[in-house]
């Protein structure tokens, strides 16, 4: 059997998500002492022993909310046979966002910059190698040059997939768009003005019969409301309705102005 | 020009990849050490750092990460030297109302709760039996 620290820095290492479950307190029970830990990844029990199948469901189920939130949360749970209460730190390790624009125009220059600057995975892609290549994306984990929408259909995508349709217009996003919109990913972004995205809504339901909350789950018009005049200014709002989504604020000023 | 789906790999994103705190705990089992490990699990108020924060503290006292600074990471350096001497976790909670008048950088006025959890190698191969 190998070893917790092993574990974890293979996790770490894969870039996979796991839980460590560790016991704070346990009243009334003589089963289990602060300091015992369980990993759990992929729904199963990773690491270390429980007996009680019960107790085994509700800690494999609150791992995968607290996965789903990636928020680490201390959590009260019931142990029905020992009729005891185990106080249980729900340590989340997420695998790293990861971020795909799409397009690599001059919005994109600043965005993949500022998400490196954030630790996103960044793989930039556009159908043009005078714009999407090294020189011009230094930063970027990945630069990859093909048709947007066949690349995305072979780019693993995850909760923790971020993306951003971008290109130079709705010629390529819809199609990118189409290509994406089932899949899992925690945020899809599409640039584009009020009427451009109407038109474009407007086929998708007609002619792919896509169901309005599929639709709902696009962010379109881009980015938080922040007046931005220049690129730069657009790619942090972009960036800014990314954290967002990830971390569930309101934004709003905190001060209330 | 690059055929479809032509791609150029990060040149250094391998180095970039960030170490967990278990890289060092791992390190400091590995040489027959105990250390402990020191996590915000919960808090309330205003807190300089937020909950899954850790340090970790070694047997002589030397820190690796931070939990906020100022004396509350202090005391909770003087319990995880108890918790890796006893191999007992405790509960420890810094109170930042206490010392609201202090020049400390980390006064906030919240209060935390932090959990001191001792790590040896025989616990990190069996992590859920009882000891």
């Amino acid at each position: 059997m190998s070893r917790l620290t092993e574990e974890l820095i293979q996790i770490k290492q894969e870039g996979a998500a796991a839980v460590l479950a560790t016991v704070i307190e346990a009243k009334g029970n003589g089963q289990v002492e602060p300091g015992a830990k369980w990993l759990i990844r992929d729904g199963r029990l990773k690491l270390g022993t429980i007996r009680d199948a019960g107790f085994l469901q509700a800690v494999l189920q609150e791992a995968e909310t607290r996965l789903r939130e990636e928020k680490s949360k201390l959590v009260e749970l019931q142990v029905p046979q020992a009729e005891g209460k185990i106080e249980v730190f729900f340590e989340v390790l997420p695998s790293p966002p990861k971020l795909i624009v799409v397009g690599a125009g001059h919005i994109a220059v600043p965005l993949v910059r500022f998400a490196k600057i954030l630790d996103f995975q960044v793989t930039v892609l556009d159908d043009r190698i005078l714009y999407v290549n090294r020189e011009r994306f230094p930063d970027a984990d990945e630069v990859v040059v093909g048709d947007m929408a066949q690349t995305l259909k072979g780019i693993p995508i995850t909760p923790s997939t971020y993306i951003v349709l971008i290109t130079r217009g709705h010629k390529y996003d819809e199609p990118c768009l189409r290509e994406i919109i089932h899949s899992p990913a925690r945020y899809i972004g599409m640039i584009g003005s009020r009427r451009r995205i109407k038109a474009c809504f407007q086929r998708f339901r007609d002619e792919e019969k896509i169901a309005e909350e599929i639709l709902q789950r696009v962010y379109a018009p881009i980015g938080l409301d922040i007046h931005t005049e220049t690129p730069e200014e657009i790619a942090l709002s972009i960036l800014a309705e990314i954290i967002k989504v990830r971390r569930g604020g309101k934004a709003q000023s905190l001060s209330g102005h | 020009m690059p055929g479809q789906g032509t791609c150029f790999e990060g040149s250094n994103a391998e180095e970039k990849k960030q170490e967990t705190i278990y890289h060092q705990v791992k390190e400091f089992l590995d040489k027959g050490e105990t250390v402990a490990v020191a996590t915000i699990v919960s808090t309330r108020g205003s807190t300089p750092r937020e909950v899954g924060a850790q340090m970790v503290v070694t047997a002589w006292g030397e820190i690796l990460g931070t939990i906020g600074g100022g004396c509350g990471e202090a005391d909770v350096k003087r319990e995880a030297i108890e918790v890796i001497r006893t191999r007992k976790p405790r509960l420890v909670q810094v109170d930042l109302l206490d010392d609201i008048s202090s020049d400390s950088p980390a006064v906030c006025g919240g209060i935390m709760n932090i959990f001191v959890d001792p790590w040896w190698k025989e616990r990190d191969e069996e992590p859920s039996e009882r000891r």
